[in-house]
């Protein structure tokens, strides 16, 4: 500047920076990603592929993963970025020793969220950066997701396009893993022949896998929107799915309590070492578990007032029309997720109302404090109370979250209003598993003692005898097949609503 | 929100005092606690706009052991770091402590916050904890029975963006209206005189830094750089440590008010500038991506400055326990600062006690460091720079 000598500049610290991932090397290059079910990744995978890329899921999360992550980041951080630090480093590491670092360089690039989210969330890639000094591999290529936006590195890049076709790949992807694992979780525990519902779900993901890798296209704009929201090409497979699952059959007078599981997104998300495979824990416990779907962060995402929030430096040049388009939005969306609901009878849960939720949670948590699961963490847990949806509700938070910590909080108040609602917030450190579960262990006890004595009700007011019902039953196989639906009694047990759907629908009591 | 069972005071002045909207008689509560105190003169010029007496107008003391024992034990609902647990104890003590009581405890959900790295960074969030506390912290206060109503007083948290200004007086006066009995216009004008106050005493202090600095290039003293987030300035937070260092005569910069003046800083980052690394000395994107939490932003832009200008020759870095945001820049921060050989000194994990014993051979070890390399530091940072230096400098 002005002076013609050349100063010598600060060699410091600088943020990692993405080499390019350009066009040309797409076919040799495999995107990596994870995060979520391996049925979401599974069905990713498809609509990835689909579009010409090669796509692979990162392992599922191992507790091994953790040790790995605090190895490589700054003490303190929250099990999510540690785990997920943590798997993205063993992974890598492994390739290495196999093929050596610069293959690894050459043939991977790692798809990962970022710059989204007021807490680490949106900072996980400042720890992975750390993690891939740590491994010498600073020219390993990882490109930053935001919400409307992919950072592809240095010069652009453009390997990956982000355009309408895969956006909608990737979202109708993750709505249908959402209402297979609504399945899943519904059926399973009430299955006759163990096993069944796992070898069922894996065939429908396989067929559902299939149907994303063959989706026809439909331009990249709004030509596929137009497709996506019309299109019986998933109703269609998904009535096949449900066939699958007529296959299965299940006992429902299996006396269960019912918990809804809600928390940070990632790990009330995950399935595994992460979060103690807590889902599979309380099925092994007897009960019933509501699992959190993507599809809701999805909808609160979309939300015009945390929409609001989010853009409010975007200017919009006209704010009525901008307020309607997401209304709009919001409205095909649900609309969206109900058809492909139906396609399989109506058994997934339905999105909840995030109005509802919002008005709910207002006295307790004001809706535009964001991070982790914001206002919905009691949001849901009054929307389960209210509707009778569950009987507790397990609360999954990341050992020192942020966000998280403030809405367990506020919950002290929520419970001092309703201090029947049974709750349980579960601290997840990764390596204390013993102590969370207990912890749940205890809450949970109450909730199969409600359940017992919802049941119990059910069975006196009606007049009904289970011996009654089983030889109904006899007479009426269909009741015995997991896609019967019993429409929603009033009870949060399925069993009670079952026998009270029994009483009303098919006149059987007093 | 029933923030309107309480406002007695409005009973006994119905609508012939409207027109005057007399409020000289409505006492306000502040906990000092978290982007309070950055943001305090807003506050004030806000309610004394509004006509709120400044006697009426209270803070809550520096946060202290005895406070928390005194006012907000069992009030906490959660483990967390240590700038919000204590903020119970800031509640209590104007809810229980005030010999005046006060009507109107106003707790604000600060969201974002004004940053001289505005326009630089991808956004000027605050923590999520600093913007959710107060939601946290009523509840220890409402979970059994309702204190505030009890106590006659009205809990207020205003979910409010300080950092986008075309924002505040519609949220403020939608979620005080009723509390204070406002209108739109004069909630404007209110929203208007917090910030210039706001911006009086930040410019100020950032004058007063940098006449610091002019100090240190006259006398060729070093001075200490503070980095910190704003509340560490809380003496039972930040444990008054940089008080110590400058008891040996070291005067002390805060990160939050930094000089950010046109000269020093073309000066400082001349060569980021010309090699095209930065688009200006204040934009952090060669070592930040995630630009989005003010406060962090903040503390990467300080220890850039501190790596080059020169008579910063230490860096003490604050950081309270379980603290989630700073977790991730404790490395980068580190490395930023050293690179220059400025020296880094960082106090971790801090709560509600003061170390006393660690924190004195720490300090005397800075000092020690601080008189044998400073000469040095000063000398080879100035190198690095181009003579035309904004400060005026005692000749050598
Ligand atoms: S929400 Fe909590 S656990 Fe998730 S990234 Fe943020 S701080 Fe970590
Ligand atoms: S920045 Fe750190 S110390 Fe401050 S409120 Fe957030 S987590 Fe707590």
């Amino acid at each position: 500047m002005g002076q013609g000598t050349q100063l010598p500049v600060v060699n410091h610290y600088t943020a990692y920076k993405a080499k390019p991932f350009t066009r040309a090397q797409r076919k040799d290059v495999t995107i990596l990603y994870g995060g979520l079910t391996w049925k979401h990744e599974r069905l990713i995978q498809g609509a990835l592929r689909n579009l010409k890329y090669n796509a692979e899921p990162l392992p599922n999360i191992q507790r091994e993963d953790l040790d790995a992550g605090k190895e490589m980041i700054d003490v303190g951080a929250c099990s999510p970025t540690i785990f997920t630090t943590g798997n993205l480093v063993n992974f890598l590491k492994k390739e290495a020793a196999k093929h050596g670092k610069e293959e690894v360089n050459r043939k991977y690039v790692y798809v990962t969220a970022g710059a989204c989210g007021p807490c680490r969330f949106g900072q996980y890639h400042e720890s992975y950066s750390m993690a891939l000094d740590g491994l010498g591999l600073r020219d390993f290529r990882m490109l930053l997701m935001a919400q409307d936006e992919l950072d592809q590195g240095e010069n652009g890049g453009s390997g990956l396009e982000v355009n309408m076709s895969l956006m909608l790949g990737l979202v109708w992807a993750a709505l249908c893993a959402d209402l297979l694992g609504d399945l899943e979780y519904l059926i399973r525990p009430y299955e006759v022949t163990p096993g069944q519902t796992e070898k069922v779900l894996k065939q429908s993901v396989e067929y559902l896998y299939e149907l994303f890798l063959n989706r026809p296209s439909r331009g990249e704009k709004y030509g596929a929107l137009a497709w996506h929201l019309t299109t019986n090409y998933f109703t269609k497979a998904l009535r096949e799915v449900r066939k699958m699952w007529d296959t299965i059959e299940v006992d429902r007078l299996r006396v269960k309590p019912k918990v809804k599981i809600t928390g940070e997104f990632w790990l009330q998300t995950h399935e595994g070492d992460g979060n103690y495979n807590i889902k599979r824990w309380l099925e092994q416990e007897n009960s019933e578990v509501i699992p959190p779907a993507v599809a809701v962060w999805f909808d609160y995402l979309m939300h015009p007032l945390i929409h609001r929030m989010e853009h409010r430096h975007a200017y919009a040049r006209h704010p009525k029309a901008m307020q309607f388009t997401l209304k709009l939005a919001e409205r095909l969306y649900a609309a969206t997720y109900n058809r492909l609901r139906r396609a399989l009878a109506s058994l997934p849960n339905e999105l909840p109302d995030q109005a509802e939720l919002a008005r709910l949670a207002e006295p307790f948590f004001h809706f535009e404090l964001r991070g982790g699961e914001g206002h919905m963490l009691i949001g849901k847990a009054l929307y389960v109370y209210h509707h009778k949806k569950a009987h507790m509700v397990c609360e999954l938070s990341p050992y020192s979250c942020m966000p998280n910590t403030m809405s367990i909080g506020a919950m002290a108040n929520v419970l001092g209003k309703y201090p029947d609602l049974l709750y349980a917030p579960i601290e997840v450190k990764g390596d204390s598993d013993v102590h969370a579960l207990s912890r749940c262990q205890m809450i949970l006890t109450e909730a199969k003692r409600r359940a017992q004595t919802e049941f119990d009700d059910a069975l006196r007011s009606t007049g009904l005898t289970i011996d009654k019902i089983r030889q109904y039953e006899v007479e009426h196989p269909e009741l015995r097949k997991a896609t019967y639906r019993v429409p929603h009694q009033g009870r949060a047990g399925s069993a009670a609503n079952y026998v009270l759907h029994l009483a009303s629908a098919r006149g059987l009591g007093k | 929100m029933g923030f309107l069972t309480l406002p007695t005071w409005f009973a006994k002045k119905p609508s012939a005092a409207r027109p005057f909207k007399d409020r000289s008689q409505i006492r306000v509560g502040i906990p000092k606690v978290l982007n309070i105190w950055t943001t305090h003169q807003f506050w004030l010029g806000f309610l004394m706009s509004l006509g709120i007496a400044s006697e009426n107008i209270v803070f809550s003391s520096d946060t202290s052991e005895e406070q928390g024992r005194e006012y907000g034990k069992g009030r906490g609902t959660v483990d967390c770091c240590y700038p919000v647990k204590c903020i119970s104890g800031h509640y209590g003590e104007l809810i229980f402590g005030l010999k005046k009581k006060i009507h109107i405890l106003l707790s604000p959900m600060i969201h974002s916050l004004p940053s001289i790295l505005h326009g630089h960074v991808v956004d000027t969030l605050t923590c999520t904890r600093v913007m959710a506390g107060p939601e946290n912290i009523k509840a220890g206060y409402m979970k059994g029975r309702d204190v505030f109503n009890e106590n006659g007083i009205a809990h207020v948290s205003p979910f409010v963006s300080l950092g986008d200004r075309h924002m505040v007086t519609e949220q403020l006066h939608s979620q005080l209206k009723d509390i204070f009995n406002l209108d739109l216009e004069e909630t404007s004008r209110a929203v208007r005189d917090g910030f210039t106050a706001l911006d009086a005493f930040t410019e100020k202090a950032r004058n007063q830094s940098r006449g610091i600095l002019d100090w240190c290039a006259q006398e060729r003293k070093p001075c200490i750089l503070v980095l910190a987030r704003p509340y560490h300035m809380d003496t039972g937070i930040g444990h008054e440590i940089e008080g110590d260092l400058q008891a040996y005569g070291y005067p002390i910069l805060w990160l939050q008010y930094l000089p950010g003046d046109e000269d020093l800083m073309k000066w400082l980052f001349e060569e980021d500038l010309d090699s095209g690394r930065i688009k200006s000395p204040f934009d952090i994107g060669d070592v930040w991506q995630s630009s989005y939490s003010s406060n962090t932003n903040e503390i990467m832009w300080g220890a850039k400055v501190a790596a080059r200008c020169p008579w910063i020759t230490a860096v003490v870095r604050l950081s309270s326990y379980e603290c989630g945001m700073d977790q991730p820049t404790y490395t980068p921060a580190q490395k930023i600062v050293e690179a220059t050989g400025t020296l880094f000194f960082k106090f971790g994990d801090l709560d509600s006690t003061k170390p006393a014993g660690s924190v004195r051979i720490r300090v005397e070890t800075i000092v020690h460091y601080m008189a044998r390399y400073s000469e040095e530091i000063i000398q080879r940072k100035l190198a690095r720079l181009s003579p035309n230096c904004p400060v005026p400098r005692a000749t050598a």
